[in-house]
């Protein structure tokens, strides 16, 4: 065969795979219905990349918003599994060069994203349509608009191995202090979530957060002495799971997820009260229009009841749109607050604060671990 | 082909080619500086490292403004200010420094035996399985690694379940400094085996034998040759060893439980954690610069081990 | 006849002790990855194969592993010549301010892997290369250079100089001695810094981090992110099917060229 008919041959293949796109493009319009065809979206991005946590976290992200999302606009999700802090100076460092930065979507910790909103890195997301459905949670404190979205919240908890106490739950950070605790305890390597409770235990006021955290030293310096074990969420379903620790200031999502793999624990809140933050979804600035655009209405999906409902079973924490109901171990659950009592019990401090003075807390408390 | 035996060969006329091309960008009397020609793209790679450096030299000269987490656009010595005063950073500095040399000098003791037992083994499968044992942990990353001495030296790991049956009660063995400096020359090890294998391989047999011959005993030869001869070679791993252990960040992030941290720990935990890269970067031109202190240290007392085997024998 | 048994027994006991070192954690995750449980325990609960057919499954695991072949392939590539010119010039020429150029080519380990992975980031952001692979391979190169550099330098030990003479006072011009004399002398250095180069490339994460994204991440990285939410038996899986891949291609090389190259200078 000679080169130009070989040539002309792969042309008129090309152009018939083409035609066949635009059919399948078609039918893909069609089955989302005539009215979005004519809203005139923006071109569709093959995908979009959204961060995550892996494991768990990923998997219930995946099954309650992306893969909804993908069936109802035929754009793939990507995940991306680097650790929200580790993303944060990549995010950063391609908005100050000017460069698209390396995801669409950031599911973030609210006090990092507070961060980057504060940095001026992220989208306004004001003009969200399902954000009038969702409850206050979903504003964050002490920021102008939305640059972020919280999407649900989660508690600090006391986490505990039964076993390790026969005279029923702890009742108080206090009680950590045992002696027989020893070695037995594990808490955030930055100290996070514990700080306020050990305030209170220290005999502070939560109102004096930060001008004078005195006690809180005071009280983690007591701990000090207990020899605890500081690590990050991995570690304390590890540890759980290898009966390094009898107990634990952390998200209950850890805990729990030991207790799905036959760990036998349990979760409190003390009565100086636990640690109660959110976590939110932010788009980085730079990106072409209609990736943005895409990656709003991504978040905008995530704030259905469809989407929270599975995404949110799967970690078992608290949305923030009305109507999605707890699974079914948490009723009740003091980690899964969902009356006015039940938040009664918890801290929660604005995230400005927190990430103005998140450092020095930080520095603070690896100074008195590492002494 | 047969024409080619007496003619002037193919092969030597492109090698006379490759010559006379090699005079040409490559002339005599630039002599001299052909070191440096064959050094310069390894400096030159190296120097998209330098060129990082100034940019951390620059960030480090910077304070956060945590009321909007930007960089102060002015200079200033407050980091480096910080990273003097605070007990925290010397503690963990002086820890760092203490660690990575026990490190060094225990690695090499265990690597030492090893290394001339993989030289000097009649045995070809002896010396391929202890070759193959060497390669075999870096396929296990740091971190599963650590997982695998969880299990083994954890409360409820396999030495104190040994331990029990002898009714001791557990031991805590993990999360502690002790620990991270075992994960450390567990880590280690294979490097260093690897640098003083060709250092021992120099050794000539016949000058132990000799020295065997003439009634020293092993000991004896060890110390007064083969340790010797072989200090370009423990000069090399040594420095490897300890410029590794200095700056690590996974072990004593792993095995330390959270207490334990080095100074490459306190440099993540500003640069992802608090988001101050001006201190971070801080931080992280301090330990380079006792890194390099060091690294210069150890060439001028021990000369430049490893590197200047060729030149020595000369 | 006692002294050299006590040679022999002493020598062995370090080795059996470094042996253990090195193999204890490999042989636990060897036997859990067969675990039938959601933990990694040892000795494994119950036995199955269902960890490997969980990541047979995955096509992400597949490319990534892909990638981290490329990524290595370049770092090695680069690596072999840059540390090769390198190592011989350090060990047969004596070089004006050589005691800074060594502390220069040592920067890639007196530097934390922390700020060479910002620095890199940046540099490469600036240069608009990001969100490629090849500059990981350099990357990956820089960092491990010294390894290459000083595998090369050391079998430069068994170059004889008068060697070199003897070619060059024969009449043989100087790209020649350095193609029939310099390089075979130093080639068993070559061989073993390209290996540790590749593999360490292989494996390398920390840096690979900052420079890759979500499209291009390769198998390192993807397996430190999966570990910092939890640790599955997949994980142990995955590291057993490395080590598979590493001791077929060991024996590959074995049969090539033989691993004697590594130990045997001529």
């Amino acid at each position: 065969m000679s080169e130009k008919s070989e040539m002309s041959l792969m042309l008129r293949r090309r152009r018939f795979l083409q035609g066949a796109a635009t059919i399948g493009g078609a039918a893909g319009l069609s089955s989302l219905g005539w009215s979005s065809a004519f809203a005139q979206e923006p071109e569709k991005p093959a995908e979009l990349i959204v961060r995550a946590w892996g494991g768990s976290w990923m998997d219930s992200l995946k099954a309650g918003v992306s893969d909804s999302f993908t069936a109802k606009t035929g754009i793939a999700i990507r995940h991306d599994l680097t650790e929200d802090n580790e993303i944060q100076p990549k995010v950063w460092a391609a908005v100050a060069q000017g460069r698209v930065p390396p995801i669409h979507i950031n599911w973030d910790t609210t006090t990092n994203a507070t961060k980057s909103a504060l940095r001026g890195v992220t989208e306004d997301l004001s003009d969200l349509s399902n954000l009038k459905n969702t409850t206050d949670l979903a504003k964050p404190v002490g920021l102008d608009g939305y640059p972020i979205v919280n999407t649900y919240g989660y508690v600090y908890v006391l986490a505990y191995r039964p076993e390790a106490f026969p005279n029923g739950a702890p009742k108080s950070w206090k009680d950590l202090l045992d002696p027989k605790y020893k070695g037995r305890i594990a808490l955030y390597n930055d100290g996070i979530g514990f700080h306020f409770p050990a305030q209170v235990a220290g005999g502070g006021k939560l109102e004096d957060i930060p001008a004078n955290m005195q006690p809180a030293w005071d009280f983690i310096a007591k701990m000090k002495e207990q020899q605890p074990l500081l690590g990050e969420d991995p570690d304390f379903t590890t540890w759980f799971q290898k009966g390094e620790i009898d107990a634990a200031c952390t998200i209950s999502t850890n805990a729990r997820e030991a207790k799905k793999n036959g760990i036998d624990i349990k979760w409190v809140v003390p009565e100086e009260g636990a640690k109660f933050d959110t976590d939110g979804l932010w788009i980085p600035k730079g990106l072409p229009a209609n990736e943005l655009y895409w990656a709003k209405e991504y978040i905008n999906h995530s704030l259905t009841v469809e989407a929270q409902q599975i995404w949110l079973d799967g970690l078992g924490l608290p949305g923030v749109v009305p109507g999605v109901k707890p699974p079914a171990d948490l009723v009740d659950d003091p980690s899964y607050p969902t009356t006015e009592d039940a938040f009664k019990h918890l801290i929660r401090v604005s995230s400005k604060v927190q990430v103005e003075n998140e450092s020095e807390w930080f520095s603070k408390f690896k100074a008195i671990m590492q002494g | 082909m047969r024409a080619a035996k007496s003619a002037y060969p193919l092969r030597w006329r492109i090698m006379d080619a490759m010559e006379a091309f090699a005079a040409f960008i490559w002339p005599a009397r630039f002599g001299r500086a052909i070191p440096w020609l064959m050094l310069a793209p390894a400096l030159l790679l190296v120097g998209l490292l330098v060129l990082g450096l100034i940019q951390i030299g620059d960030a480090s000269l910077r304070t956060l403004d945590t009321t909007t987490f930007l960089m102060s656009e002015s200079y200033t010595f407050a980091n480096y200010q910080r990273a003097f005063s605070e007990s925290l950073f010397a503690a963990i500095a002086w820890r760092s420094l203490l660690g990575a040399l026990i490190v060094t000098v225990i690695t090499l003791i265990l690597a030492f035996p090893y290394a001339y037992v993989m030289v000097r083994t009649t045995s070809s499968i002896t010396r391929k399985l202890l070759l193959i044992a060497l390669f075999l942990p870096f396929f296990i990353g740091q971190v599963v690694r650590a997982y695998g001495w969880l299990i083994i030296l954890g409360n409820q790991g396999m030495v104190n379940e040994a331990l029990g049956l002898v009714g001791v009660a557990p031991i805590r063995l993990l999360y502690n400094y002790w620990a991270v400096l075992f994960g450390l020359v567990q880590y280690m090890l294979p490097f260093a085996v690897l640098m003083l294998a060709p250092a021992l391989m120099a050794i000539p047999e016949e000058l132990e034998a000799a020295a065997g011959s003439l009634g020293a005993h092993w000991v004896a030869t060890f110390r007064h040759i083969v340790l010797p001869l072989a200090r370009p070679g423990l000069v090399g791993a040594g420095l490897v060893v300890v410029t590794l252990s200095l700056t690590d960040f996974a072990m004593p992030a792993i095995l330390g439980g959270g207490s334990q941290d080095f100074i490459a720990n306190a440099i993540y935990d500003q640069f992802f954690r608090t988001s101050d890269q001006g201190l971070g970067s801080t931080l992280a031109l301090l330990l380079v610069a006792v890194g390099s202190l060091l690294v210069g240290l150890v060439f001028t007392v021990f000369g430049a081990g490893t590197l200047a085997m060729g030149r020595a024998r000369r | 006849m006692t002294a050299a048994l006590s040679k022999t027994v002493i020598l062995w006991i370090f080795v059996a002790a470094v042996l253990v070192l090195l193999s204890a954690p490999t042989i636990v995750i060897l036997g859990a990855s067969f675990t039938s449980g959601n933990i990694i325990t040892f000795p494994p609960d119950g036995f199955s194969f269902k960890w490997y057919a969980k990541i047979a499954a995955s096509r992400d695991l597949w490319q990534a592993f892909l990638r981290s072949v490329y990524v290595s392939a370049i770092c090695t590539i680069v690596a072999i010549p840059v540390g090769t010119l390198a190592g011989i010039a350090l060990a047969k020429y004596a070089i004006r301010f050589e005691k800074s150029v060594q502390i220069y080519l040592l920067l890639p380990f007196t530097i934390p892997l922390i700020g060479s992975a910002i620095g890199l980031m940046l540099i490469f952001g600036e240069a608009r290369i990001l969100g490629q692979l090849w500059p990981v391979g350099i990357a990956c190169c820089v960092i491990n250079l010294p390894f290459m550099i000083w595998a090369v330098t050391a079998s430069a030990a068994s170059l004889d100089p008068d060697l070199e003479l003897a070619a060059a006072s024969c009449g043989a011009p100087p790209l020649s001695t350095f193609l029939h004399v310099t390089l075979p002398a130093v080639l068993p250095g070559v061989i073993s810094g390209a290996l540790l180069m590749f593999i360490l490339a292989l494996n390398e994460f920390l840096v690979s981090l900052l420079l890759t994204d979500a499209r291009i991440v390769t198998l390192p990285v993807q397996i430190y992110n999966s570990i910092r939410s939890i640790i599955t038996p997949d994980l142990a899986a995955i590291s057993v099917v490395f080590i598979a891949c590493a001791v077929l291609a060991i024996a590959l090389l074995d049969r090539l060229v033989g691993l004697e190259i590594f130990l045997k200078s001529k």
